[in-house]
């Protein structure tokens, strides 16, 4: 008995110095992760711009903020930010529902053309010159819907959107089906609402690429009308080109201000929804 | 196909939406083989590509292309790896759920508010966070430009990666972790094995596979690097910086008599290095893993 007690401390001794080891790396970790954006965070409530890193502003303000949501070349792009990302997740959502529900009926006649229609793409592309050329032909440079255009579907998440319907079991289509269910009530009354999960966890990549792209209007806008506001983040902060000079802010507080506005919607979902953010990757990736 | 009637009005709207925005620029390439510009639109064959492959801007975009995507991926799938495979071994779930949240979150972040902050941080002036933190340190005595600078381009672009994608390369790495067998670890535990050699020995090598997916999956897009680069780079450094995308993007839009057609050869290069990578790492992803990429 004494033998086995030994013989059972000894790797506890060593489990508890690796431990702690361990936590104080990714204390590490987590904090070189952390101190940038709460940096910005409260350098955005701070009057004065100052390099030292702070828990809390020196001198308390939301001027950064007033001047952002008051100032309609600032809250514009803001607006256009929001209109885009909602419509473009909303017709992302769509299209790849639609396409990856067509794509998992096994018996329909085309299935594999439709499929190879859609790979081609993630195969070859046109390149940016060309498909400048094709939106200024349908009127789209210089408007803000090119967002919408360009991120309204991509293959790649109607290819995940196929691969979650895949896993319902069969039994509940043809069970529909018997009931006299056309494809589009089977699509409404079953597939979508059994995919709910899916349809958070696609929309949820979609809206972050609608919200985040910010060369799309670099290269197809220049009206200041149509920017959205990772557009204007990047004009002010490294051009220096600040709609007006009459602020009664400081350059650093608007600038700071302006970045967690950047990020603002998705810090706000994101504690609340990380486990749909990660589920898109597992389904695309591990699913073997 | 009567019978399928209701799906094919269902997949009607994807169809055109691919053909027009998918489709009809693959049309434009024909450009290509243009003298395209605002004066002048004529066939001249393969003059462009001539031009191209004689240009030391493009072979100089090219070749870093290929340098930063490739060194930018081994980097931060090394410190996924490194970073997952210690998270697997945190025992307490509350403190290994909170830093997963914490460490995933600059991944959502789009590279132009990485690079406000960055740039902010980096900047030589006295609001600097980063040099006036290291000049209060005494680690230099005079503040750096770093992102203006040949030297220091390259390691920062990197740095900042790592900031912002190492966290979320470890999603797909635990999610293989947690799919190890747990008798492995017994087995191990009673052969006397230390904390190390179980990583050494158990985790390490159940992550070969998805390593090599990973590097697999990510080699297909090494043309496609684009807006990281152009949200970071500058006049000063193209040399170490400037890539494909960014070439293609100034000569286009930035030049003063912009040559669409001489663009559209150099984007049309980019298009079948990229097809062709495409195809191999496909090639490749179906001996790992029985299964293509597309």
């Amino acid at each position: 008995m004494a033998n086995e007690k030994t013989a059972y401390k000894k790797p506890k001794k060593k489990i508890r110095v690796f431990d702690i080891v361990n936590y104080i790396v990714f204390i590490i970790v987590g904090l070189i992760v952390m101190i940038p954006i709460w940096k910005v965070v409260v350098d955005s409530f701070n009057a004065v711009g100052v390099y030292q890193f702070k828990f809390w502003p020196s001198q308390p303000t939301a001027a950064g903020y007033l001047t952002i949501f008051t100032t309609s070349k600032l809250y514009k792009p803001f607006l256009n930010s929001v209109i885009t990302t909602i419509i473009g997740t909303l017709l992302g959502l769509v299209m790849s529902t639609l396409g990856g529900y067509v794509l998992c009926q096994e018996d329909m006649p085309g299935r594999e053309l439709f499929s190879y229609f859609l790979l081609f793409t993630m195969i070859f592309s046109g390149g940016m010159i060309p498909e400048y050329l094709v939106m200024k032909q349908l009127g789209l440079v210089n408007s803000m819907w090119i967002l919408v255009v360009k991120h309204g579907m991509n293959v790649y998440n109607l290819v995940l959107m196929r691969n979650f319907f895949e896993g319902i079991p069969s039994s509940l289509y043809e069970a529909a089906r018997i009931d006299g269910c056309s494809p589009m009530g089977v699509f409404f009354r079953i597939v979508l609402p059994l995919s709910k999960a899916a349809l958070a966890s696609i929309g949820l990549m979609y809206a972050v690429t609608v919200w985040n792209d910010y060369s799309t209007v670099q290269i197809y806008i220049t009206d200041r009308d149509q920017v959205n506001f990772q557009y204007m983040l990047r004009v002010m902060v490294m051009d220096g080109d600040t709609p007006t000079t009459a602020y009664k802010v400081s350059q650093s507080t608007l600038y700071y201000a302006a970045i967690v506005c950047a990020i603002l919607p998705f810090m706000v979902l994101y504690p609340f929804l990380q486990k749909y953010f990660v589920k898109g990757v597992n389904v695309g990736a591990v699913k073997e | 196909m009567w019978n399928a009637r209701g799906y094919y009005l269902m997949f009607l709207p994807v169809f055109i939406y691919v053909l027009i925005v998918y489709y009809w620029p693959m049309l434009g390439v024909r450009y290509a083989f243009y003298d395209y510009s605002i004066k002048n639109f004529e066939f001249i064959g393969l003059e462009n590509f001539k031009s191209m492959f004689s240009t030391k801007d493009f072979w100089r975009a090219f070749s870093n292309t290929l340098q930063i995507s490739v060194i930018k991926l081994l980097i931060t799938t090394f410190t996924s790896v490194l970073v997952s495979v210690f998270l697997n071994e945190m025992g307490n779930m509350f403190a290994k759920k909170t830093l997963q949240t914490i460490i995933y979150l600059p991944h959502f972040m789009s590279w132009a508010v990485v690079a406000a902050i960055f740039t902010l941080f980096l900047s030589k002036s006295s609001s600097g966070f980063i040099n006036e933190t290291l000049k209060s340190w005494g680690v230099i005595s005079k503040s750096i430009d770093f992102l203006h600078s040949k030297d220091w381009w390259r390691p920062i672009y990197y740095i900042i990666n790592i900031w912002k994608e190492t966290g979320w390369g470890t999603v797909i790495f635990l999610a293989t972790l947690s799919g190890i067998n747990p008798e492995l670890y017994e087995a191990a535990d009673i052969d006397g094995a230390s904390r190390m050699q179980k990583i050494w020995n158990v985790t390490v090598p159940a992550l070969a596979n998805t390593v090599l997916i990973v590097l697999i999956l990510n080699l297909a897009k090494v043309m496609n690097l684009f807006e990281s680069v152009f949200v970071l780079y500058n006049t000063r450094v193209y040399k170490v910086a400037d890539v494909i995308s960014t070439y293609i993007y100034r000569e286009s839009f930035m030049s003063a008599i912009p040559n669409y057609g001489y663009t559209t050869a150099v984007g049309l290069f980019k298009s079948v290095v990229g097809c062709i990578l495409v195809l191999i790492c496909n090639e490749a992803s179906k001996r790992v893993r029985g299964r293509g990429i597309i």
